[in-house]
């Protein structure tokens, strides 16, 4: 019986090496387990035994069963886990196949850029403010001291209605109708359209400008320069230099053109900058005490700055388009590029 | 305006390097704009001594030279020019130099002997139109010193960029006095010690002015028996190096005090002015005047002229006239020196078109006390450079006096705009400096005179911006603001906006962005009815071009164009779209406006590209209404004739009309070449963002299960599909969910006529769970109910 029982193990242990499907290994399992199955079938003589010969059968019974029963059970998984993996091999794809991308649409860059400028003055608690592209002399020029007879109207090639209005030529006038409309303290930003008669590789007919203004008691140049920086370094990184540079605006004074070092170039002296290492941004200074007196605020009362840029100007620091009058083509390669 | 390094240097001492300086100009509020080194065309080209000539062994007309070029052995150089001989100075041209005229000198053969190189005429250097012989140099001159340096060719020129304010700085000595206010060194004026032995300037003429409202002062002077020829080469270089053309000495004379001073000059030929005279003028309507441009130019009375006793001989401050210009047989010349009242200027310049340097000073402001100096300057040079005697004294007609303007200046005050911490005393050195004069010493409250070249100071503020330009802008601490942040006002609008913008680009339509501009051609080709007050935009007076003569009224006529751009580049997938104000009447408002063509889809396996349908653009349009909080608006068939009479429909709120979506109309598609069909919408922005539901508010989720029907119904074609679900809806009650449309059929298996909709019912209740008892009543009701209404049958 011992016999029979050690070779009942090493037969069942030599056959299941050789079995490669479950269902083979179900047969198997009968063969040895099942009702007539050769285990089943040694394990029922064992009553047929003497008392003397049967603990020692039975202890030898008992393990050859549960070895089995475990290398059965080993087969199983390592069936199951030879299955899984031929099947993941198998479910291998093409990784360059094209991927279902979802459809999504994107802004305008100059919308981004706009987006990210009203973003930041946000930030230092500017608020939005607005007014119309089709101005009155009045709001566009006067009030903003620009009389008809001065020089600086010629700067601007201005677009005028048949009706005796005019395209505004910057979006400062939303100045002049924000102190009209509130008192200080005033802190807004004017993003819009302006117009101004010009057509070529740097310059479109029209154009985006976001105007600010800020209004109080006791405001400083000191402090124009700090919200420009602050704007600069959050715009274009922390490590770009900033120059303030006199200049002549009429509606401010003292007037300011404010230049960071070139992005290209990083102040170098590149074809970008024509050689200076700084590049343009915009124009700020203190409001004018006449720009005061065209709302009715006391000059000596309130100062304030102002400050405009032109946001394809800002874009085209990043994008670098040769020829500024591809935003309005509305190519969708251009469009795709942001 | 353009000025130069060594030229600014005679009227003020300064040490800066010509990027340095540029740096200091800049800062100062004179912005650089180039800076371009001259005489650069004469690289290789030294001054050489000739210090022997042989005959060529060769050839007859040629001789071997040998020439001193500062270095250990002389060139050999062969050269054909009569002229040259030993000892003499002259340009060599060495090896490697490329002359003006395009010549590269290379070492040569010349009938066999070799020549190192090229003596050279002014004509070869493109000096002047001499090719007489070789130019002759002075003699002191170094051999081997670079022929720029030697002949003062080696300058720098900047182009400044002068603001409209600042009319003193169109001079070199303008100029120089800013240079002096950063470098406190002061500016050195020219000297002027005029001989005046030609008789009494009285005698000889008379300025009557008759129009002292556009002329505020008139001087002249007479130099008799003047030679008219070239200037000198020293005075002709500076005009050239500044890009202002050589004429003759004495007009080149009035340019270069105009450059040096800012004041314009004119000369004019003093017997060519009837009775020896000038009459300043308001010029008679149709007067005519032939200028120096040889142009014969009709006058108005709003024009100001300078007459003899007859007629007009200058346009005044613009330009002389043709009759009274200095020739070669000049003899006698009399010298205008005179201040005009800008905005006349500038209104007569444009008029005629006619834009000089001298316009551009007179219509900036020029300094009405500069008359005499600039005047005695040019007198001076006159008389140096092209001989003749001066008139005694000065004819000077000054009807309006300047007045000097006094401002008081609180320094506390400066720093208070400022934030800066500057003393008293800076800010008075900064501003004498500048040629302002204290009039007391009271550091408190100043009182200063502005100098009479600065027509642009005249209050407090104007001398802030002069002490924080001089005293340095980077110098000016960077702070943040102290005040209070204003509270914010909340602006919906703002937020419909943003919410539609990203609805939209989550469709895949993405953003353009068009210029306010269109044509009336553009309504015809979306075939706007004549009478449709679209048509009807607000008109440019100077438009670029017809196209763009109008302000839109519509988004629709720039995306198709969009669309038309794109397609003719062979793009196919156009989902555009814009949000942007349009112009009707003296409003402004907002529209949102797409379109879709071409194709749509991913393009990739089951998600294949297809064409868009009325559905596509439907979808798009629901959705945004959706994300605007619209809800319960109504749809109805439009005969707008920019849409396909059957495929189109107009968004009403009640009785307003908020958009209009559907396919294009053929004719518009043909209009804008589009191969495909075309679907586009376009809402009234501001309706939607009035009518939106800003506030969302919870509603609860039911915790009992739903419960779904699926049924198709066959019924007459025509019926609209939404009114099923409204009888659904009504006869469902409270226990109806939802019901959506999954299917529509026509075709064989349905009649003629008829067609087959298949709808999801689904039957929730927010108190209990449903049992089919009860929901099978309610489905029976309802089918019963679509029979009734509407004759539906049940497909089965």
């Amino acid at each position: 019986m011992q016999e029979q029982l050690i070779q009942i193990q090493s037969d069942a242990l030599a056959a299941l090496e050789d079995v490669k499907t479950s269902d083979a290994l179900e047969s198997l399992r009968i063969a040895y387990f099942g009702r007539n199955g050769r285990l089943t079938t040694v394990m029922k003589g064992m009553r047929n035994l003497s008392t003397e010969e049967r603990p020692a059968a039975g202890k030898l019974a008992n393990e050859v069963r549960s070895s089995l029963t475990k290398a059965f059970e080993d087969k199983v998984n390592r069936l199951a886990r030879t299955r899984q993996a031929q099947q993941l091999e198998e479910e291998a794809v093409d990784i360059t196949l094209p991927g279902r991308k979802p459809l999504y649409g994107k802004a305008h860059p100059i919308m981004q850029t706009l987006e990210q400028i009203e973003t930041i003055f946000k930030q230092m608690g500017f608020q939005v403010a607005t007014g119309p592209d089709v101005e009155t002399e009045y709001y566009n020029f006067d009030a903003l001291n620009t009389p008809a007879e001065h020089p600086a109207r010629e700067l601007h090639d201005t677009f005028y209605l048949t009706d005796g209005h005019l395209l505004r030529t910057h979006t400062s006038p939303v100045q002049i109708r924000a102190m009209e409309q509130q008192h200080p303290p005033i802190r807004i930003i004017a993003p819009g359209k302006a117009y101004r008669v010009d057509y070529d590789v740097s310059h479109t007919p029209m154009f985006h400008q976001v105007e600010g203004l800020l209004v109080d008691t006791h405001v400083t140049f000191s402090e124009l320069k700090g919200v420009l920086t602050s704007f600069a370094q959050q715009m274009f990184g922390k490590r770009i230099r900033m120059r303030f540079r006199p200049h002549f605006f009429p509606f401010t004074e003292p007037s300011a053109e404010v230049d960071i070092s070139c992005t290209v170039c990083s102040g170098n002296g590149c074809r970008s900058c024509g050689g200076t290492g700084w590049s343009e941004i915009l124009g700020a200074g203190a409001v004018h005490p006449e720009v005061f007196r065209a709302v009715n605020y006391d000059a000596e009362q309130v100062t304030g700055f102002a400050f405009g840029m032109g946001v394809e100007r800002i874009a085209n620091l990043q994008f670098r388009i040769p020829d500024i009058r591809t935003f309005y083509e509305n190519d969708l390669r251009f469009l795709r590029q942001f | 305006m353009n000025v130069t390094l060594n030229w600014l240097k005679t009227y003020t001492d300064f040490a800066y390097s010509a990027r340095e300086l540029a740096d200091r100009l800049t800062m100062l509020g004179i912005e650089v704009e180039s800076i371009k080194q001259l005489g650069t065309e004469l690289t290789g080209v030294v001054v050489g001594k000739v210090t022997g000539i042989h005959p060529h062994p060769n050839a007859d007309k040629l001789l071997l030279c040998h020439v001193d070029v500062g270095d250990d052995a002389a060139l050999q150089i062969v050269c054909g020019a009569p002229d040259v001989r030993e000892g003499m100075l002259a340009p060599v041209a060495t090896v490697g130099a490329e002359l003006p005229n395009g010549l590269k000198i290379k070492r040569a053969k010349l009938r066999g002997t070799i020549s190192h190189g090229m003596l050279c005429s002014e004509k070869e250097l493109g000096l002047s139109n001499d090719d007489a012989g070789l130019m002759e140099l002075a003699e002191h001159i170094a051999p081997g010193t670079p022929l720029a340096g030697a002949l003062g060719l080696d300058d720098i020129v900047f182009e400044l960029e002068i603001t409209p304010n600042r009319p003193d700085c169109l001079s070199l000595i303008g100029v120089a006095r800013e240079i002096g206010a950063d470098t406190g060194n002061p500016l050195k004026l020219p000297e002027v010690h005029l001989q005046e032995n030609g008789g009494d300037v009285r005698e000889n003429t008379s300025v009557t002015i008759e129009a002292p409202e556009l002329c505020s002062r008139y001087a002249a002077r007479v130099i008799r028996g003047v030679t008219i020829g070239q200037s000198p080469m020293w005075l002709q270089r500076r005009l050239e190096s500044v890009g202002i053309g050589v004429i003759n000495n004495i007009v080149d004379i009035t340019n270069f005090v105009l450059m040096e001073y800012g004041h314009p000059l004119h000369a004019f030929d003093y017997q060519k002015l009837a009775e020896n005279r000038i009459v300043v003028r308001r010029a008679n309507r149709g007067e005519k005047l032939t200028t120096l441009d040889e142009t014969e130019r009709e006058l108005d009375t709003t024009m100001l002229v300078i007459a003899d006793a007859e007629k007009p001989v200058a346009l005044a401050g613009i330009m002389g006239g043709e009759d009274s210009e200095i020739t070669n047989a000049t003899c006698d010349v009399l010298l205008e020196s005179a201040h005009f009242q800008p905005a006349s200027i500038r209104a007569t310049a444009k008029t005629l078109g006619i834009h000089t340097e001298a316009s551009y000073r007179f219509e900036r402001g020029t300094d009405a006390e500069g008359v005499i100096p600039a005047l005695n300057r040019a007198v001076q040079l006159i008389a140096d450079f092209a001989g003749g005697t001066v008139c005694e004294g000065i004819v000077d007609v000054y009807p309006r006096q300047h007045q000097p303007i006094h401002i008081e200046l609180r320094p506390e005050r400066v720093n208070f705009v400022l934030g800066t911490q500057l003393e008293a005393g800076q800010m008075h050195d900064i501003l004498s400096r500048l040629g302002f004069h204290v009039e007391n010493a009271n550091p408190d409250k100043y009182r200063f005179t502005a100098p009479t070249f600065r027509p642009d100071v005249t209050r407090e503020i104007d001398l802030v911006e002069e002490i924080a330009r001089v005293y340095g802008y980077d110098k000016i601490p960077t702070t943040l603001p102290k005040g209070n942040i204003p509270v914010p006002v909340p602006k919906p609008t703002v937020e419909i906006h943003k919410r539609i913008k990203q609805f939209l680009l989550s469709t895949g339509m993405m953003e353009v962005v068009n210029y306010s501009f269109c044509g009336p051609g553009s309504f015809d080709r979306i075939r706007l009815n004549e009478n449709d007050v679209k048509r009807e935009g607000l008109r440019l007076q100077n438009p670029l071009s017809p196209e763009m003569s109008l302000l839109r009224t519509t988004l629709l006529p720039s995306l198709l164009e969009n669309a038309r751009h794109n397609r003719n580049h062979q793009i196919d997938n156009i989902a555009l779209f814009e949000i942007s104000t349009v112009f009707i009447a003296s409003k402004e408002p907002y529209r949102v406006t797409g379109i879709l063509t071409g194709k749509v889809g991913g393009g990739v396996y089951e998600d294949a590209y297809r064409h868009p349908d009325f559905l596509d653009i439907k979808g798009i349009v629901e959705g945004l209404l959706e994300v605007s909080g619209i809800n319960d608006y109504t749809l109805a068939k439009t005969a707008e004739p920019t849409f396909h009479p059957g495929r189109n429909a107009e968004v009403l709120l009640g009785k307003q009309h908020i958009g209009i979506f559907g396919e294009a109309h053929p004719e518009v598609l043909k209009n804008y070449n589009l191969p495909y069909r075309a679907y586009l919408f376009e809402f009234d922005l501001d309706a939607l963002t009035e009518n939106a539901e800003p506030v969302k508010r919870f509603e609860p989720i039911s915790i009992y299960p739903k419960v779904q029907r699926d049924i198709a119904i066959v019924l007459d074609a025509d019926i609209p599909s939404n009114l099923p679900i409204e009888f659904i809806k009504i006869t469902g009650g409270e226990l109806v969910e939802s019901v959506r449309l999954f299917d529509v059929y026509e075709g064989e298996q349905v009649l003629a006529g008829k067609r087959s909709l298949a709808y999801t019912i689904t039957y929730h209740s927010g108190t209990e769970t449903l049992t089919d008892k009860l929901v099978n009543r309610v489905h029976g009701n309802v089918i019963k109910r679509l029979h009734q209404e509407l004759g539906a049958e049940l497909r089965m």
